[in-house]
């Protein structure tokens, strides 16, 4: 029998991946990808609590999560095409001013 | 005891997986690596008899996110020079016999899960593991969130097309163009 700690430190390890690419690379492509990462392991934490405490609620929250990720996707690649036609670069070293 | 075996085989690639995401240069590769997690991540959930969300997980993730990922790498078409280029080459090979060794447990995972083989009571079981409860659930306690999903997902979409939109060259972006950033 599996228990939930085991599925915790899976999430704890794939968390700590995506928050690894987020800190680390300096595309920001890969630091999208760290972000959908760290989304799906709060969703392996959700799913797991949902199993350990027969609640449906935790099933019903990752489907919140996986649409905010949907639109945090969309709108985040927008912003990577946006970014990438006026500087010709999505290397963040390259991206230090704020301004518009 | 399957039910183990399955969790470590499918843990162990998640977090290969993981890494290979984090650590690639190529980005294509990193894309392809993503849904490999993805889909394994589905099965963990399947393994926990939450089975409509490991179908939404493969149909939404790794349908659609990922495949959104991969358009936009391949828009931007990025030279080697602007990824500094990847010493990680990965054959063909590999990446098909990992993807086939992904499909088998994943398959073994929906097999070995499911009310036969857990000791869970039925009652709870027909609860958690059910895609009509799941139904009720959403559409019953959970239907103010679940629509206000929906204008989210509108206004998502209305702002992706303005933020991505062409903007006429002005004097700015020419001024940007020359290097000022």
């Amino acid at each position: 029998m599996v228990s939930i700690e085991h599925y915790l430190i899976l999430a704890t390890v794939v968390f700590f991946c995506g928050m690894f690419a987020v800190l680390f690379r300096r595309n920001i492509i890969f630091m999208m990808m760290g972000i959908e990462l760290m989304l799906n392991a709060v969703n392996i934490v959700f799913v797991s609590a949902s199993n350990e405490l027969g609640h449906l609620d935790g099933q019903i929250m990752v489907f919140f999560v996986v649409t905010v990720a949907a639109c945090e996707a969309a709108i985040g690649l927008a912003m990577v095409i946006a970014i990438f036609r006026r500087y010709g670069t999505i290397n963040t070293d390259f991206l230090r001013v704020l301004r518009g | 005891m399957g039910e183990l075996i399955v969790f470590y085989s499918l843990a162990a690639l998640i977090c290969a997986c993981s890494v290979a995401v984090v650590t690639f240069r190529n980005p294509v590769a990193a894309a392809i690596f993503l849904v490999l997690d993805l889909f394994l991540i589905a099965g963990v959930y399947a393994l926990q008899n939450a089975h409509f969300v490991a179908a939404v997980q493969v149909i939404v993730y790794a349908g659609a996110i990922v495949v959104l990922f991969l358009f936009v790498i391949m828009l931007l078409n990025l030279t080697p020079n602007d990824l500094r280029h990847s010493r990680h080459k990965v054959p063909e090979y590999m990446v098909m016999l990992v993807l086939a060794v992904t499909c088998v447990i994943v398959g073994i995972a929906l097999l070995v899960s499911g009310p036969s083989g857990v000791d869970k009571t039925k009652d709870v079981l027909d609860k958690i593991g059910n895609t009509e409860a799941i139904g009720i659930e959403l559409f019953a306690n959970y239907i103010w969130p679940f629509e206000l999903a929906s204008i989210l997902i509108l206004l998502a979409i209305i702002a992706s097309i303005v933020i991505a939109k062409k903007d006429k060259p002005t004097g700015l972006l020419k001024q940007n163009k020359k290097g000022v950033f």
